[in-house]
C-alpha cells in the first residue's frame, strides 16, 4: 500500500547509528529539526554491535586529532544528554610481544606526544607492576590513561533519545531508497515505510548508512568506496572486577575489555570482508577463547554470548566525511573502518557546524571523498 | 588439552535421549544407518523418562522409568553410539554440530540431524515468583524422581495441565503436605461443551488415562484440595516463600479480586505448560511460525518431520508439546526419514521402499496421537491474564533482574522492537540466554507496543546457545603457541 504524504526538513539524515544520532542532536542544539531515517530499529546495526571503545591513541595522525577533540565531548556527554552511557576513562593498553612490535609503539608514542595526547611507554617491569593481570607473553605496552570505554548501545541510543527530545524526527523501519535533484542540488529524498513510499522535501542530506551507503550513492551516480566486513565479539560470563583498560595485542589479534555488569567482551583484531553476513563462524569463537592466553584468570571463564557485526570498510581505512563534489546539498559521514565509535560525537558536532555555519571548526577536507578520485 | 580434538563424522545424529530422541536413534539404526546419539545428562531418558541418579538406583523405579530404561537397552543393543553428559552449544555451516563433553569430539558432522531438544517450563512472573521456594513443577519432578528428594513440606501447586497433578501424587507419596491443586483451566466445562470430541480424542489413550486416574485417586485419598480456575497471584515471604495469594480465575485467566485470599506454604510449583527448545533449529536455518492454540513458536515440518532446513529433523516436544506417546511416533518417523535420506544418497543402490513401507502405518497412529495433542492444547493453554500479573516492581528477567517497569520505560524511550528492548534492558542476556525470560519479556514487549504476539517474534538466536568454557574452545590454529614459545617470555 502506497500513502502521499508530503514531508519537509532543514535537513535529512540517513542512518541513526552514533554517526546519525550525534549529528540528529547536534543539529537541534543548533535550532534546527531534521528527520532522521533508519532502515532497522535504532541501535541495531554497527555503532550498538561495536565493542564500544572511546580511544585516541593508535590512530592516524587525521583521526587521532578528531578523536581526542571527541573524547573532549564524551566527557560531558552523560551530563549533557541526561542518560546513563556507561562511559569509563579506564585507559587503553596496547600490547607488544615483540622487540619490533615494541619499537612500533615507541616510533607512534612521539607522535602523539607532539598532538598533545598524553601517553605512556611501559617496559616489561611495569607492564608487570600496572596490569598485573596480563600474560608473560608480552614483553611491554604503549598505555593512554585518558582513553576508554562505553556501552555502544546506551550510547547510540542516547543520540537518538536526546535529538528526539529536542524536536528531531527519528522515523525507525525506514530506508531511504532514493534521491531527487534539481540543478545539481538535493531537493527530497525518498523513502520506503511501513506505511508505504513516501518523499522528503530537503535541501541537505548528510549520510551516515555505514555499510549501507553505496546503494544510494549509486542512485545519484556516485561511487562510493565502503566495502562491508564483518567482525564479531564474544561476552563471558560475569567476573568479579580486575581491570579497567581496554586491552588490545595485534600479536595475537585479540582485544578485551570489561563491561560495567562484570562481563567481559572479547573481539578479534580481524575481519572477514566483503560480507554482510552477520552468524558468528565457529573458528571464530575459537579464535577469541585466545583470551586465555593472554588474560589467564579468565582461561576458566564460559562464553555467554556472541555477535557479529558489519563493518564499511574503505580503502585507506579512514572515514569518508564532508560535501560530495558535483551534488550540492550531499553530505556523507560514512565509512568509519570498525573506529567510528569515538569519532561520533565530534563528527556529528563538526556537521552541524558546517551546516549552520557553512564550515567546521575543524578541517575536514582530507576526509573528503575527492581524495579517492 | 586432552579428548578427542577432530571432527566426528556420523550418518544420522540425534540431539537429545528423552522418548523422541531414543526412538528416532533406535528406528534409524533398525534400518541400518551409523547413529549418534547426544544428550546433556548422564543417562539417557530425559525428562519423561528421567531415571534416579545411578547411587538410588536400587529404589523402587516407576512404569516411566522401567519403560525408558527398556528403550535405552534396546537403542544400545542396535549399535547407537552415545555420547553423555555433552552439550551442543551450536550449530554450524554443513549440518555441523558443535560439542563440548568429557568424552566427545569437540564438533560432529552428520548427513542428517534430528532435534529432539524437549522443551522448557512456561512459567508467569507475578510478585514474589523468584522468591526461594517457588520453582517449577518440572523442577520438583526432577528432585522427586533422580534424586529422591522432597522440595518441601507444605506444597502448593498452580498452573495448568496433567503434570500438576502427577507431581503432586508423587508429593503425596513421598511424604509431602499437599495444600492445594490450582488448575487455572476449567477441563470439564470445556469438555461438555463438545463431548464427542473428547471421546474420539481419548480413545485408545488408556495409559494416559489410567494414570491420571491413579494420579486422582492418590490425590483423593489424601484429601487434597484440586481447584479448576484457580491460580496464584503473588507469593509472600522474608527470604523465602511462606504464603501465597491465590484467586479465582475468570476465562481469559484474569484473577477475580474478590474471591482472592493467602494460603501458607514453604513451597510454590507452577507450570503453565511448554514452550518447545527450537534455538538449535534456529541456528541450523529452520523456519518457525507463531501457533496461536498452543501459544508458541514451532519449526515448521513436512510430513516425513524434515525442517526447511536441508537434513533437519525435529520430533517430540522441542517441535510442539504433545507428551511421550506422540514423541515416540515422531521420533520413528523422522528416524526412518533420515535412514531413508541417507540411504538414497549412499552407494548401496539407496533403495528406501521397505523404509517407506513401516512409515504407512506409522502416519495413522501419528494422526491419532494429534487429535489427542489439539485437545490437550484446547484443555489446558493458559489466557492472557497469566501474562498480567506483573506489577511495576516485578523483575521478569531473573538472570539481569530487569522489571516490568523497565520493559515499559524501554518502550517508552522508543523500543520499537524485541530486540531493542533487550539491548536497552538487558533482559535476555543473561546465563539462561532467554529461555526462562523469553516468553514474559515477549509478552510485555506484545502489551507495551500493542502489536499481536506472533509480530512480536522471539530472541534472535547466536551461538553458544549453551554458556561454553573458553578451554572447550581449540584456537584456529597454533600461533599463540608460536608466540608462546618465541621471545617474550620472561622467565
Amino acid at each position: 500500500m502506497t500513502k502521499s504524504r508530503k514531508m519537509e526538513a532543514p535537513v535529512v539524515i540517513v542512518g541513526a547509528g552514533i554517526v546519525g544520532g550525534a549529528i540528529a542532536y547536534y543539529l537541534t542544539q543548533r535550532g534546527l529539526k531534521p528527520v532522521v531515517l533508519e532502515k532497522s530499529a535504532i541501535g541495531a546495526e554497527a555503532s550498538a554491535r561495536s565493542a564500544g571503545g572511546v580511544r585516541a591513541q593508535c590512530r592516524d595522525r587525521l583521526e587521532r586529532l578528531l578523536a581526542m577533540a571527541s573524547i573532549k565531548l564524551w566527557e560531558g556527554l552523560e551530563a549533557e544528554l541526561d542518560f546513563d552511557m556507561e562511559y569509563v576513562q579506564g585507559g587503553n593498553i596496547r600490547l607488544a610481544a615483540s622487540e619490533e612490535r615494541l619499537a612500533g609503539l615507541a616510533a607512534e608514542a612521539q607522535e602523539e606526544l607532539a598532538d598533545g595526547l598524553v601517553v605512556e611507554m611501559w617496559d616489561r617491569d611495569e607492564l608487570r607492576r600496572r596490569a598485573p593481570y596480563l600474560s608473560y607473553m608480552f614483553i611491554g605496552a604503549k598505555y593512554c590513561a585518558t582513553d576508554g570505554v562505553a556501552n555502544p548501545i546506551l550510547s547510540t541510543w542516547a543520540f537518538a533519545v536526546a535529538a528526539r527530545r529536542a524536536g528531531a524526527s527519528i522515523l525507525t523501519h525506514t530506508e531511504a531508497i532514493g534521491v531527487e535533484t534539481q540543478g545539481g542540488h538535493v531537493t527530497s529524498v525518498l523513502a520506503r515505510g511501513r506505511d508505504g513510499e513516501f518523499a522528503i522535501e530537503t535541501p541537505l542530506l548528510i549520510h551516515a548508512g555505514g555499510a549501507y551507503t553505496p546503494q544510494l550513492g549509486q542512485t545519484l551516480g556516485i561511487h562510493i568506496p565502503v566495502e562491508p566486513a564483518r567482525n564479531f565479539i564474544g561476552v563471558t560470563q560475569r567476573v568479579p572486577p580486575f581491570f579497567t583498560e581496554f586491552v588490545s595485542s595485534h600479536d595475537m589479534r585479540i582485544y578485551f575489555r570489561p563491561a560495567r555488569a562484570g562481563h567481559v567482551h572479547v573481539g578479534g583484531v580481524l575481519v572477514t570482508a566483503n560480507t554482510l553476513d552477520r552468524s558468528v563462524p565457529a573458528e571464530g569463537l575459537a579464535h577469541l577463547s585466545r583470551i586465555g592466553l593472554m588474560a589467564p584468570a579468565l582461561g576458566n571463564t564460559n562464553f555467554l554470548r556472541a555477535w557479529a557485526g558489519t563493518l564499511a570498510m574503505t580503502p585507506d581505512r579512514l572515514p569518508i566525511i564532508g560535501p560530495v563534489e558535483g551534488i550540492r546539498g550531499y553530505l556523507l559521514a560514512a565509512g568509519f573502518s570498525g573506529h567510528g565509535f569515538c569519532l561520533g560525537p565530534i563528527v556529528g558536532k563538526l556537521l552541524s557546524e558546517w551546516v549552520v555555519d557553512g564550515e567546521s571548526s575543524m578541517a575536514l577536507d582530507e576526509l573528503s571523498l575527492s581524495r579517492f578520485a | 588439552m586432552s579428548g578427542p580434538t577432530e571432527t566426528k563424522h556420523t550418518e544420522v545424529a540425534v540431539v537429545g535421549a528423552g522418548p523422541a530422541g531414543l526412538s528416532a536413534a533406535l528406528a534409524a539404526a533398525q534400518a541400518g544407518v551409523q547413529v549418534t546419539l547426544i544428550d546433556t545428562y548422564r543417562q539417557p531418558g530425559g525428562q519423561y523418562y528421567r531415571q534416579p541418579a545411578a547411587e538410588l538406583e536400587t529404589l523402587h523405579p516407576d512404569s516411566h522409568q522401567r519403560e525408558g530404561k527398556d528403550l535405552w537397552s534396546k537403542a544400545s543393543g542396535a549399535g547407537i553410539e552415545l555420547l553423555a553428559q555433552t552439550t551442543v552449544w551450536g550449530a554450524f555451516e554443513g549440518n555441523q554440530l558443535a560439542l563440548y563433553g568429557p568424552e566427545s569430539p569437540p564438533s560432529l558432522q552428520a548427513q542428517a540431524i534430528i532435534l529432539a531438544t524437549g522443551a522448557y517450563e512456561r512459567i508467569a512472573a507475578f510478585p514474589g515468583w523468584t522468591l526461594p521456594g517457588v520453582m517449577t513443577t518440572g523442577a520438583a519432578q526432577t528432585l522427586l524422581k533422580e534424586q529422591r528428594i522432597l522440595p518441601g513440606r507444605r506444597v502448593v501447586l498452580a498452573g495448568t495441565g496433567p503434570l500438576q497433578m502427577v507431581v503432586a501424587a508423587g508429593l503425596v507419596q513421598a511424604g509431602a503436605e499437599v495444600v492445594a491443586v490450582l488448575e487455572g483451566s476449567r477441563p470439564l466445562r470445556k469438555v461438555l461443551r463438545r463431548p464427542w470430541d473428547f471421546v474420539t480424542a481419548l480413545w485408545g489413550q488408556w495409559s494416559r488415562m489410567s494414570e491420571g486416574l491413579s494420579s486422582q485417586l492418590t490425590l483423593r485419598r489424601a484429601r487434597v484440595p484440586f481447584h479448576t480456575g484457580w491460580g496464584v497471584i503473588a507469593a509472600h515471604g522474608q527470604g523465602e516463600v511462606t504464603e501465597v495469594t491465590i484467586a479465582q480465575l475468570d476465562d481469559e485467566w484474569r484473577p477475580i479480586a474478590a474471591t482472592s485470599r493467602r494460603v501458607a506454604c514453604d513451597t510454590l510449583c507452577c507450570n503453565y505448560g511448554f514452550i518447545p527448545a527450537t534455538e538449535l533449529a534456529r541456528l541450523l536455518g529452520a523456519d518457525c511460525e507463531w501457533r496461536p492454540a498452543h501459544g508458541v513458536f514451532v519449526p515448521v515440518r513436512d510430513e516425513d518431520l524434515a525442517t526447511s532446513a536441508p537434513g533437519v529433523y525435529t520430533v517430540g516436544d522441542g517441535a510442539g508439546v504433545g507428551g511421550g506417546p506422540l514423541a515416540l511416533i515422531e521420533g520413528q518417523i523422522a528416524g526412518l526419514a533420515a535412514a531413508a535420506q541417507v540411504k538414497a544418497n549412499g552407494s548401496d543402490g539407496g533403495d528406501t521402499t521397505s523404509i517407506r513401507e513401516q512409515m504407512v502405518g506409522l502416519r495413522a497412529a501419528l494422526r491419532r496421537e494429534r487429535r489427542f495433542q489439539k485437545l490437550y492444547a484446547g484443555l489446558f493453554t493458559p489466557g492472557p491474564g497469566v501474562d498480567e500479573l506483573a506489577e511495576l516492581d516485578t523483575i521478569v528477567c531473573r538472570c539481569e533482574e530487569v522489571t516490568r517497569e523497565e520493559i515499559s520505560e524501554a518502550v517508552r524511550l522508543g523500543a520499537d522492537t524485541l530486540d531493542a528492548v533487550k539491548a536497552l534492558t538487558r533482559c535476555g542476556m543473561g546465563n539462561c540466554q532467554g529461555r526462562v525470560c523469553g516468553s514474559l519479556v515477549a509478552a510485555a514487549v506484545a502489551q507495551e507496543i500493542g502489536h499481536p504476539r506472533a509480530e512480536v517474534g522471539q530472541f534472535r538466536v547466536r551461538p553458544p546457545i549453551f554458556p561454553i568454557p573458553l578451554a572447550a574452545l581449540k584456537p584456529v590454529d597454533d600461533e599463540a603457541a608460536s608466540i608462546l614459545q618465541g621471545g617474550g617470555i620472561a622467565r
